[in-house]
């Protein structure tokens, strides 16, 4: 007799899984299908053309091996990545401790709350020439834009999740005689680290775009100067090489994240 | 409904609406003549505005729209939105073949060398030293490639900062001690800071600033059109070489740029008394050698690829609206 039928919850859980399989396997091919089908698109209408600046997508394709393939790739997201790193570490910083100080006190949430919440509004990149106006035209002006895109984010995401921490774990700790620390060590940060998460992985998102816009408005070095320099002179296909790199770039650097955090910070995440 | 067919419809729908966003482009109104300029209406594009204002006079509707640079202006004249464009498309020409023409030359390349006197005075010194320019591929790097070529020196390295008012205040702060400015923020840093800053000799540098180009098409189903604009272009420049006092009568009759700070109204005419002599604005509109000097000039600059002694004049350029109009105005 099958293994299956004398235990019916081994079996269950047998069946469920190998459902589970299927469908993320299912998932996948259709995930698949859809990118073949957005690439297919791209060549079409790269063939057509539907307009002369507008490459295949396989000239789009050599174009970018050839530019990993002499190194101007490399050397371009070498110098995009140290002020989107920079930045985004300060960001991550402050803004967390920003935030979860927020959520905290009244007093700093009155304080800051405005600012950010204003920031968040803004249309950043009217913001960024003025900061080459302060900051001048280096490093320091690009992380400045960095952090302006990604610290409201993060700041808003960590002061909201510590604002709504469950108030029944609070009480909870407080009728075990927990002290204001433990409340905060191991009741609050705990149950605001999902939003917390969500909003650093916002926050990187957000990071790419500052780099990006800054390297555009302020000065086109890395990425953005591989951009406007192609375009300047007509190379499309590599144009549209470095943008779809740095597309896939940060999504990639987001799933990562996603996959470090269910995997070590959060593996109760996991599968919900 | 299942994940399956949503997924797939998803896809497609998305596939559908790209392509039918890629191929959406539209179409400019037969009679009008829109040109597309690559820059925002300054004291630099007066004569430009008179020239329209004249040809609008003689009953050739034309309607300008400001981009934010030359390369999306050049892109609207080659994706059909505008007619005439502003600048200098050699690599889109060259490159993506686009069937545009540039018809017109209306500037010759004007920028200055400027240096901070506390560490340099002359090219020499700037061996092994870094200047900034406006950005790779860019005229500016091509003028200051070409002089270190001159005077047998060579860079440290080059930076690209773009806008020469950015540069001109980096140079102000002292962020930047080597750069390459336009006339306006030359005058501006010699105004600001009298002495600190020397501008270089530069010589024997011929190429095209700002040329007008539109598509073939449209230059042969509009070419009376065109040729009143040249014309027009042509008479404006000469009087304006002749006299350049009077783009200031001539911009008060056509109330161009009505808008401008009163403090900058007095630059007008001075910057048209500074630009005349040297040369920056042509006669007769440009010629094949000044074309040849281009493939030179461009070649240097990246934006052409190549030796420029094999390109053909008229792969890039046509005289023909410009030979029409210079029978009927004299040639100078």
């Amino acid at each position: 007799m099958d293994a299956r039928l004398e235990d019916p919850i081994a079996a269950g859980i047998a069946a469920q899984s190998d459902e589970a399989a299927g469908s993320r396997h299912q998932t996948l091919w259709w995930r698949l299908a859809s990118i073949a089908l957005f690439c297919g698109a791209w060549e079409i209408a790269g063939l057509v053309p539907i307009n002369l600046a507008f490459p295949t997508f396989s000239s789009t394709v050599a174009a970018f091996f050839e530019m990993v393939g002499d190194g101007t790739m490399l050397k371009a997201y070498a110098l995009t990545l140290q002020p989107l790193i920079i930045g985004l570490i300060v960001s991550a910083v402050l803004g967390i401790s920003i935030g979860v100080a927020m959520g905290l006190r009244k007093s700093v949430e009155w304080m800051a709350a405005p600012i950010f919440i204003v920031l968040q509004a803004a249309p950043v990149a009217a913001v960024i020439p003025m900061v080459t106006f302060i900051y001048g035209i280096g490093l320091t002006a690009k992380v400045i834009s960095v952090c302006l895109l990604a610290l409201p984010v993060i700041v808003l995401n960590s002061y909201k999740a510590v604002a709504n921490v469950n108030p029944s774990l609070i009480n909870m700790c407080r009728s075990f005689l927990g002290s204001r620390w433990q409340q905060i060590l191991k009741i609050i940060l705990p149950d605001a680290s999902p939003v917390i998460f969500a909003g650093l992985r916002l926050g990187i998102s957000a990071g790419f775009i500052g780099i990006i816009l800054a390297e555009l408005l302020i000065t086109p070095t890395g990425i953005g100067d591989l951009i406007t320099y192609h375009r300047a002179v007509a190379n499309y296909a590599h144009m549209y090489a470095t943008i779809a790199s740095v597309i896939v770039f940060s999504a990639a650097t987001l799933s990562v994240l996603q996959w470090v955090e269910e995997r070590w910070i959060r593996p109760e995440k996991k599968g919900s | 409904m299942d994940m399956r067919t949503t997924g797939l419809k998803g896809s497609l729908m998305a596939g559908v609406l790209a392509v039918a966003g890629f191929a959406w482009s539209p179409a400019v109104s037969a009679d009008e003549v829109d040109v597309a300029f690559g820059d925002i209406a300054t004291v630099e594009s007066l004569n430009f505005l008179i020239a329209i204002e004249r040809a609008k006079e003689r009953g050739v509707d034309v309607k300008v729209t400001f981009f934010k640079s030359e390369d999306v202006a050049a892109q609207a004249v080659v994706g059909g939105e505008a007619d005439i464009g502003v600048g200098t498309p050699y690599a889109l020409i060259q490159k993506v073949k686009a069937p545009i023409r540039l018809f017109y030359q209306m500037s010759a390349l004007r920028f200055f060398p400027i240096v901070n006197t506390e560490y340099y005075k002359t090219w020499k010194d700037l061996d092994g030293q870094e200047v900034a320019v406006h950005a790779r591929g860019s005229g500016t790097e091509a003028i200051m490639k070409l002089m270190a070529q001159k005077n047998g020196i060579t860079y440290s390295s080059i930076s690209y900062v773009p806008g020469a008012e950015v540069r001109a205040g980096a140079l102000l702060q002292g962020n930047i001690k080597a750069s390459i400015v336009d006339s306006t923020n030359k005058k501006m840093l010699e105004q600001k800071a009298p002495g600190k800053f020397a501008v270089l000799p530069m010589e024997g540098v011929n190429a095209t600033d700002e040329a007008l180009y539109a598509n073939t098409e449209f230059l042969t189903e509009q070419a009376e059109d065109v040729q009143i604009l040249v014309e027009e272009l042509l008479k404006t420049w000469r009087e304006i070489n002749a006299n350049p006092a009077v783009v200031a009568d001539l911009r008060k009759k056509y109330n161009l740029l009505a808008d401008l700070p009163a403090e900058l109204e007095p630059e007008v005419v001075p910057y048209y008394e500074e630009s005349v002599p040297t040369g920056a604005f042509p006669n007769n509109g440009g010629s094949e050698q000044a074309a040849k000097d281009d493939f030179e000039f461009y070649a240097l600059a990246g934006q052409i690829e190549g030796d420029p002694k094999s390109l053909k004049v008229e792969d890039f350029w046509t005289f023909d609206p410009l030979n029409k109009a210079l029978a009927k105005v004299g040639t100078q």
